[in-house]
């Protein structure tokens, strides 16, 4: 049975909070489960008959839908528009073309089609712009709602939602709107309404004139709406969701990095080695430095004594043996046996002392310089020496 | 050879690791005779200069660079508890002026803890108090009398390095991604 206009809508009044839930249960899950009626009757009370009785809903095997014309109002009502893909809203495009070329190619034709062409092409237009007007609000519904980020999804999603966002239904419909882009169905509508407005005023017909008329104004007025939707877009939506983007890449980043702080390569700056000449601190620590050497208190060094056996040359006691001893045909090899008889071994020193015999005048010294020079040898040296022989003064 | 005015200046800012920020006037002479200097420390020091739109600085090729890393695990942590706090991190590193306490309290109930503990730049009230001394020394903060700061742009430096990282994780996550569905589709 047909209900009443009037009772169908108060039912629509009256559960509206039910109709609610539906709409946002299928808008969630996609239809609504028939066991979702169970669950709740118990809140809304038993309205499962009226739904389908008038039609709100329609049975799809287990589930149930809302009836298009339903959906829409309650997308209506509540601004909650299902985002349409760009490429669905470009069908626009070619359906618009194809009427505008029948309505110019068919100007002079029959007058009955031409007005239908015109209807069509109004309401496809209407279609056009009430779509891209759902599809802005939704993508800045969605857009604020990843801002404030009140479902707390993590850094990643939300970069990959924003990323989703920009590429899949802002940047195309940004083109769509674009009119500096020739083939934006915006510029399209605009060629559209150069044509309508000349025949507004110069077709013969006065019905077909008037309904030119009306669709001159609908474009114009639809002009100035695309604008406006297209700043959105490019003043608030693109800006808002960018900035989403860069923010939680940013942080993305930080969290990232702050799970191998040490292993990353960070950024390279400068690694303060030394002081140079022009640093401030270089006198400073030029001085520090210097100063470290320099000790104001006096320090007293005390050698100790070491107890050492002094040898004291007696020279009369060498002289008188080296006197016995004439003639002696090698002062240093006399030298030499004698020191050594005396201290095992000759010290230089030892040998030194006595080689000032050879400077009293109470001998007389030959040495033949053809003759070959002698090594003899001290404690500490191997020394290469005449052979000088001694003769006591005065006597031959 | 006729050296550019504040010579000096600008070579001692630089030599000390500064940032020179381009509210600075010697910013301007170094921008002016860019290739100059770029040689000079280049040829001088094997540095390299780095001279952005807002600031100006030099790099060495040293790869144990301790500092930069003290600074962008400051500056994570600080976005990361900023963002939990509710604030807009990036108008708060960009904008506000911070107190000590507050990023002491930050820095006191953030679950990075062991990090922080070993961190000899961070780990206690002291040695941030330090760390904000160097920082201040090099032009990256700047302090508003005895218990306040607020970053320079020579943050960005840093945030950039946060971009590109990201980017890098992400591109790799998307290559995972990929070779799993691949795997799957083979």
């Amino acid at each position: 049975m047909q209900a009443e206009p009037k009772t169908i809508l108060n039912f629509l009044a009256t559960h509206f909070d039910a109709l609610v839930f539906l709409f946002e249960k299928q808008n969630n899950e996609g239809s609504i489960h028939l066991r979702t009626f169970r669950e709740f009757e118990e809140e809304f009370g038993h309205i499962e008959q009226q739904l389908f009785s008038y039609k709100i809903l329609r049975k799809i095997g287990e589930d149930a839908e809302f009836s298009g014309e339903i959906y829409n109002l309650f997308q209506f009502v509540l601004k909650e528009f299902k985002p349409m893909l760009p490429e669905t809203i470009e069908k626009y495009n070619s359906s618009i073309s194809n009427l505008f070329r029948l309505i110019r190619d068919g100007i002079n034709g029959d007058k009955l089609i031409l007005a239908k062409r015109i209807d069509e092409l109004y309401s496809e237009a209407f279609s056009f712009v009430e779509s891209v007007e759902k599809n802005t609000l939704r993508l800045l519904a969605e857009t604020r709602e990843l801002k404030s980020n009140v479902t707390k999804i993590d850094y990643k999603q939300k970069v990959e939602k924003a990323s989703f966002w920009i590429d899949y239904y802002i940047q195309p419909l940004n083109n769509i709107l674009d009119i500096s882009h020739a083939q934006s169905i915006v510029n399209k509508l605009l060629d559209i309404s150069n044509f309508i407005n000349i025949k507004r005023l110069n077709f013969h017909d006065e019905t077909i004139r008037k309904q030119f008329e009306k669709l001159y104004f609908f474009l114009i007025q639809s002009n100035h709406d695309l604008l406006y939707q297209s700043k959105i877009l490019t003043n608030e939506l693109l800006p808002l969701i960018e900035r989403i983007r860069t923010e939680s890449l940013i942080l993305t980043g930080w969290i990232e990095f702050l799970k191998i702080p040490n292993k990353v390569e960070v950024p390279k700056l400068l690694k303060v080695l030394r002081d140079n000449p022009y640093s401030d601190e270089m006198y400073y620590h030029a001085k520090d430095f210097v100063m470290q050497f320099q000790n104001i208190e006096d320090i007293i060094i005390s050698e100790e004594l070491v107890e050492t056996d002094m040898w004291i040359f007696n020279k009369e006691k060498y002289k008188e043996d080296l006197l016995n001893k004439m003639p002696v045909n090698d002062f240093f090899e006399w030298a030499i046996e004698s020191l050594n008889k005396e201290y095992k071994m000759a010290e230089t020193e030892k040998l030194f002392s006595l080689t000032s015999l050879l400077f009293e005048d109470d001998f007389d010294k030959e040495f033949d310089p053809m003759n070959k020079h002698v090594f003899i040898q001290t404690t500490q040296l191997k020394l290469k020496v005449p052979k000088i022989k001694i003769y006591k003064h005065g006597i031959s | 050879m006729e050296y550019p005015k504040q010579h000096k200046d600008i070579v001692s800012d630089l030599m000390a690791g500064k940032f020179l920020l381009r509210n600075d006037f010697n910013f301007d002479i170094l921008k002016q005779n860019k290739d100059f200097y770029t040689s000079f420390f280049k040829e001088s020091f094997n540095y390299g200069l780095q001279l952005e739109s807002e600031f100006a600085y030099l790099i060495s090729f040293e790869t144990k660079e301790q500092l930069s890393r003290d600074i962008c695990i400051l500056i994570a942590l600080l976005s990361y508890e900023l963002d939990k706090d509710g604030k807009n991190f990036m108008d708060q590193l960009s904008y506000a002026l911070f107190e000590y306490d507050q990023i002491d309290k930050y820095f006191e109930g953030s679950s990075y803890q062991e990090l922080i503990k070993s961190n000899k730049q961070l780990k206690d009230v002291e040695s941030r108090r330090m760390f904000y001394r160097t920082l201040s020394n090099r032009n990256i903060i700047e302090k508003e009398g005895e218990n306040q700061f607020r970053f320079t742009s020579a943050i960005k430096v840093f945030i950039d390095f946060a971009v590109d990282f990201a980017q890098g994780k992400l591109e790799q996550a998307t290559v995972s991604i990929d070779e799993d569905t691949s795997s799957i589709d083979e």
